[in-house]
């Protein structure tokens, strides 16, 4: 989630508050405070609040949910001669271009750290990294309208930003450090995104660069702003963008987006409209709410709100990207009334608790064990194919058995364990500068075949661990469980063979033994370790797990 | 009074104020030498006996003395040639040889011959303890006299030699018994223990360390939560490590391009699985438009093969939202604390594994509010007793909520997320009613619990650290 810098001097001239009455109501906005300097506040955002992402649009925020200016802010466009002409050959390229001019504005180092900051947050979230929507800000006095949007082969050429020599696309893509850093957006095409003004030079190739010749400086009074991409997501971005430059005082000038087959104007600042019902408001939550205090919450919320006879009739922003359902409208309902002076309630719904069969049978061996003087311990269940049969004289075929990770992070963690045993030598040999004996065991989830089983191991270690030991307390567990069993001879060379059996009931179910030698020396072990390992998911129903 | 059995041997056979050296003391009580010392030793210290160090002199025969006592004294062998006749004083001479000048003056000078016209005649029977003492000295045993006389002629010579000496002062005035050390069934079957007294330990030595088996200190607090729950009314659920990204994300309304999907972040394994087709339908349409739920939708794209694809869960809310789509008929109330898996590098406070805590409310009449008191009440059977409550965001619920709790030391401490779940969730499932749900990570509150300052332990548990934790956490 991205962390807004909001400098002090800025936020308290716009929102007219100082910063005592900003911290404390900051947070009851929707945000976490990660840190408070002398001279900004760095605070996170959530990611359905993009419009939140500027100082801009912290301190519209802010000055309705303070009272100072409740309600819908007026935004509006004036109609500007400006033309885009979409060229068919785009549409399967990256197929939606908006923009806007925005004039009448003194281009100070304030404004253009808070555009900077905007556009690399929206990129990074609405845009999925300039996947789906990236911004493109122009001088608008280089740039000579009509502008073309259309798709070019990788030998066209152009100087990018930061360059003073043509590049052609596939040299920007091999070499310009944001083609090298964008190219994957772009991978397996044959055809580039370019913007291109009447004189035939280029203002853009989105998503990657602009061209050097429309570079913004301080010089700079006039802005063209693009926004490309493949869906609504340019409209919401644009339309943050162009708020944020109209309450900085900018006039926003509209764009017409002439397409194939259709004409559009953008941006379009308009509120929509949604309907919320007054029924839905009491029952989302939970308590009767005025409807006048509801429309006073909207409008602390910057919404514009009529009371209808069983509705409010909202009126929402063109900069807030996140209201998809009357729901969203609601909880703003509950942020603007405040959720520290909601009557709080327990629900009245009435079950009856009951545990899970698997954890019943979990906390029954625990308490044996415990009582056979087992420390408890713990295990990560991520592990490697190395440990769990490598190193324990054993095999296992994947899916079969165990399910391996597709992009592991690590070398140690590629696998999710079918065993328990390996994380308890594992353990063993973490600990060997602690006094002998140990003894412990972990009772736990294993994954054969995709699906989760319930295992039992435990592991004894000292100079005298053997055969015997472990077997005592293999029948100690099999008596208090309540199961026949027998021992059969194992052939898992994770024991050494003749001091190792099968716990079979009707089949096996597990088994004990002495560790080999072999696998002691790989777990860099120099004390003998018995052990056993044992399904207690063959044994017991351990219920339904979905 | 402690009287160990070595110290009673002494009293015993030792006479009070009469001073005995240790090999005497040995001697008598058949104990070691060592032991009498450390005996001697511990009745002092209890004012019982007294060990003094004496200088001693220790005789021993020169050569002369041992020649002497070989062959006899000269005064002896004089005399005994006198018992027979008076003997002239020549032959005697011839007889003696150099030995006869000595001979005859310790004769003379103790009365017992005369000497007339060359002539030694015997006056009285005489006896000679002179031999009897060399012999003693010989022997190292004590001798009593005077010892001067044989010193002056060099027939005998000394050492000068430390001895010590213990001597008993007084003895307890109760018959002195040995005390019990270990109580032994032979002195319990003949009733002896009654006439014993027990030897008494020093209480404030500690004994040797001992480990205690024992629940992992985290599984405490696992149960604890697990309590709080069955308390409240809720039903246990168990779900599968490994899920379909239907589940653990479409059905959850994430769209298929949200950041939290990329295998970035999820760990996705190379396998598909078949998917409930009665769910699939209403989740594609309320994903691309909205369906009948009133929401916009994501619009965009949709695909069934992306929600095929399996993944360690990145959530139990996989499992809650699987479980009320079987169970769409309120009342539920469901909870479950159990494994999540996030593609995340190991430090001290991100696992690529942890524990999640998350439990769901399903009923008709409940709505926002009764999620804040349901999230008061819980938190304050966790001990919290402070809980406010801060907007926050989840893609799956609407209102969200961030409950903080009160920390003394600490502060105000963010503690998991809450949420009332979208119709965009339930609704095309068939869950009839509204979900209220929250959930929290459990490594944040066994920090808390325990003051950990690293997860990694939760996990690679220190068999030191757990031996040394105490069961009762405070």
């Amino acid at each position: 989630m991205p962390v807004i810098t909001l400098y002090w001097d800025e936020l308290e001239r716009m929102v007219e508050a100082d910063r005592e009455e900003i911290l404390e109501k900051l947070p009851l906005l929707g945000c976490d405070i990660e840190r408070v300097e002398e001279e900004h506040i760095d605070v996170e955002f959530f990611p359905n609040r993009p419009d939140l992402y500027s100082v801009e649009g912290v301190a519209r925020a802010l000055r309705g949910f303070l009272d100072l200016e409740p309600g819908l802010r007026k935004y509006s466009v004036v109609k500007g001669d400006w033309k885009i002409v979409v060229d068919g050959s785009v549409l399967d390229v990256r197929p939606r271009i908006v923009g806007c001019v925005v004039r009448k504005l003194e281009m100070d180092d304030e404004v253009i750290r808070s555009l900077m900051q905007i556009q690399e947050d929206l990129h990074w979230t609405i845009g999925r990294n300039r996947r789906k929507m990236a911004i493109g800000v122009h001088d608008l006095s280089k740039v000579h309208f009509p502008l073309s949007y259309r798709a070019v082969k990788s030998d066209f050429s152009f100087v990018p930003l930061d360059f003073d020599e043509e590049m052609t696309v596939a040299e920007i893509l091999e070499k310009h450090p944001k083609g090298v850093g964008y190219r994957f957006i772009l991978e397996n095409k044959d055809l580039y995104p370019m913007i291109v003004d009447s004189k035939e030079e280029v203002i853009s190739f989105p998503p990657i660069i602009n061209a050097e010749k429309t570079r913004v400086t301080e010089k700079t009074t006039d802005l063209f702003i693009d926004v490309t991409g493949f869906d609504e997501n340019v409209d919401r971005a644009l339309n943050i963008i162009a708020s944020m430059f109209h309450d900085r005082g900018g006039e926003i000038q509209s764009i017409s987006i002439v397409y194939p087959d259709r004409v559009e104007v953008t941006p379009d600042l308009n509120p929509r409209i949604m309907e919320v019902k007054q029924d839905e408001i009491r029952e989302l939550l939970g308590f009767r709410i005025k409807v006048n205090e509801a429309v006073r919450a909207l409008e602390r919320m910057r919404f514009g709100a009529e009371k209808l006879e069983n509705t409010i009739r909202v009126h929402i922003p063109a900069y807030r990207a996140d209201i998809m359902h009357p729901w969203d409208i609601i909880e703003d309902i509950a942020i603007g009334y405040g959720y520290d002076k909601i009557e709080l309630e327990y629900p009245s719904t009435n079950t009856i608790g009951s545990v899970h069969r698997w954890n019943k049978v979990r906390d029954i061996v625990r308490e044996i064990m415990v009582g056979l003087g087992f420390l408890e311990v713990t295990s990560f269940t991520l592990t490697s194919e190395k440990l769990q049969y490598e190193y324990m004289n054993r095999s296992a075929m994947a899916w079969k058995d165990y399910v391996p990770l597709q992009h592991p992070l690590t070398e140690e963690h590629t696998i999710v364990r079918t065993h328990i045993l390996p994380s308890l030598l594992e353990i063993l040999s973490m600990n060997r500068h602690h006094t002998l004996p140990q003894k412990i065991f972990e009772a736990g989830d294993v994954v054969v075949n995709s699906k989760n089983r319930l295992k039992l191991a435990g592991v004894i270690t000292h100079s005298k661990a053997g055969f015997s030991e472990i077997r005592s307390i293999v029948q100690a567990l099999m008596m208090e469980l309540g199961i026949e069993w027998e021992a059969e001879e194992s052939q898992d060379r994770a024991y050494i063979t003749g001091r190792s059996a099968e716990i079979v009931v009707e089949e096996s179910v597990g088994n004990f033994g002495e560790i080999h030698p072999e696998v002691l020396e790989r777990f860099q072990l120099s004390t003998p370790v018995a052990g056993f390992e044992i399904d207690l998911s063959s044994l017991f129903d351990v219920g339904e797990v979905i | 009074m402690i009287l160990s059995p070595m110290e009673i041997t002494l009293l015993k056979y030792l006479e009070t104020g009469r001073e005995y050296t240790i090999d005497e003391a040995s001697k008598i009580t058949g104990l070691k030498r060592d032991a009498v010392m450390k005996a001697s030793h511990l009745l002092q210290e209890k004012g019982m006996a007294e060990i003094r160090t004496k200088e001693r002199r220790k005789y021993f025969l020169t050569e002369e003395g041992k020649s002497y006592l070989r062959d006899g004294l000269p005064e002896e062998k004089l005399y005994n040639l006198l018992l027979k006749n008076d003997v002239e004083i020549e032959s005697a001479k011839k007889v003696l040889g150099k030995e006869f000048g000595i001979a005859l003056g310790w004769l003379r000078k103790r009365g017992i011959v005369d000497i007339s016209d060359n002539l030694i005649k015997l006056r009285k029977r005489a006896e000679f303890r002179e031999r009897e003492i060399l012999e003693k000295i010989e022997k190292e045993e004590v001798v009593a006299g005077d010892l001067n006389e044989l010193l002056r002629r060099k027939l005998i010579d000394f050492d000068e030699e430390k001895e010590i000496y213990v001597r008993i002062l007084k003895k307890p005035e109760a018959e002195l018994k040995e005390v019990i050390k270990d109580l032994t069934p032979d002195l319990l079957m003949t009733g002896e223990w009654r006439n014993r007294e027990f030897l008494k330990y020093d209480v404030k030595i500690p004994s040797k360390r001992i480990f205690a088996a024992k629940y992992h200190p985290y599984e405490r607090i696992v149960k604890e939560c697990r309590e709080i729950f069955l308390e409240m009314g809720f039903t246990e659920i168990k779900g599968n490590f490994v899920q379909s990204s239907f589940w653990n994300f479409d059905a959850l309304f994430q769209p298929q391009d949200h950041p939290a999907r990329d295998m970035q972040d999820t760990f996705y394994l190379e396998r598909k699985v078949e998917l409930e087709r009665e769910y699939v339908d209403k989740v594609r349409e309320t994903h691309l438009n909205g369906w009948k739920t009133g929401s916009t939708g994501w619009g965009g794209y949709w695909s069934i093969d992306t929600a095929r694809k399996l993944v360690m869960r990145t959530h139990t809310t996989a499992i809650t939202i699987h479980y009320l789509a079987m169970n769409p008929e309120p009342p539920v109330k469901a909870f479950c604390i159990d494994r999540v898996y996030r593609r995340e590098s190991i430090d001290a406070t991100h696992l690529p594994e942890f524990d999640q805590l998350e439990g769901v409310v399903l009923d008709r009449d409940v709505g926002f509010r009764h999620l804040l008191g349901l999230l008061r009440e819980f938190f304050l059977k966790m001990g919290f007793e402070d809980v406010r409550f801060r907007p926050g965001y989840f893609p799956y619920t609407e209102p969200s909520v961030e409950p903080e709790v009160y920390v003394e030391g600490l502060g105000w401490v963010e503690l998991g997320g809450a949420g009332v779940f979208r119709k965009e969730v339930t609704k095309p499932l068939g869950i009839k009613g509204r979900v209220l749900a929250w959930g929290l990570g459990m490594g944040r509150l066994a920090m808390l619990r325990l003051g950990m300052k690293d997860l990694r332990k939760l996990y690679q548990p220190d068999i030191g650290w757990l031996r040394d934790l105490p069961s009762v956490v405070r």
